[in-house]
């Protein structure tokens, strides 16, 4: 892993588009400003990680189901959004 | 034009029959599942509110998703900008929303991913699990009561 000293107000540059600044730090916790494209997600680690574990928990779960399988055709929201 | 077709015999259903055109792109994966692209939507007789995602990379995998305002009427999910750019989506009528299931034989311990749907753009057949990092929607909300008693018969 790159290991880098960075200041408050210094920031680091990710790639041409992704630049992520030191906004504040205490001795428990660092305050991050990140500047990313609109195309880019930012998450939390854990956040991601727990998302993670729900699919692996969904596919083991799931039961054996039973009957023919049929091409089921997606729909877009019928409900106007508010 | 005629599409072509393709028959799989899958793990979990048996053999089963589509379109090339009906196939899901999720481009980026699924969290747990990166290396999974090609998704087949399918419906069951047994779990007929559900929509299964079959991966056609692994058939082993299979993910049961539903819509998620059969179950949350309310449900009101603030996607991000990403969430449009990334998949192209120009109007609200052009893409579906599913959350997948944590399904288990006791139905009222079952859970429903509201933090992070499965926007699909149905344009395209492109998709993307996305993450709503920050807001108060539950990965593990309780499924209420009122889902279709069918689910029990796993």
């Amino acid at each position: 892993m790159l290991v880098l000293s960075r200041k408050i107000n210094q920031s680091i540059m990710i790639g041409d588009d992704i630049r992520i600044v030191i906004v504040a730090v205490d001795p428990y916790q660092v305050k991050l400003g990140i500047e990313a494209p609109r195309t880019v997600p930012v998450h939390r680690s854990e956040v991601y990680e727990e998302i993670r574990r729900t699919n692996q928990e969904a596919l083991g779960a799931a039961p054996v189901a039973t009957g023919k399988p049929e091409r089921a055709t997606l729909k877009p929201r019928t409900k106007p959004n508010r | 034009m005629e599409q072509e077709q393709i028959t799989v015999d899958l793990p979990k259903f048996g053999p089963c029959t589509f379109e090339a055109g009906e196939v899901l792109d999720f481009p980026w994966g699924l969290p747990g599942f990166p290396d999974l692209h090609r998704w087949l939507p399918l419906n069951l007789d047994s779990h007929p509110t559900f929509v299964w995602l079959q991966s056609l990379d692994d058939t082993s995998v299979a993910l049961p998703a539903v819509d998620p305002w059969m179950v949350f009427e309310t449900y009101d999910p603030k996607l991000p900008p990403y969430a449009f750019t990334s998949l192209e989506i120009r109007e609200a009528t052009e893409f579906a929303t599913l959350c997948v299931v944590v399904v288990t034989p006791n139905a009222e311990e079952m859970t429903i991913n509201l933090m992070a749907p499965l926007i699909i753009n149905l344009r395209t057949r492109k998709g993307r699990q996305i993450v709503l990092d920050g807001s108060a929607h539950s990965p593990r909300e309780p499924m209420p009561r009122k889902m279709p008693a069918s689910s029990k018969s796993a």
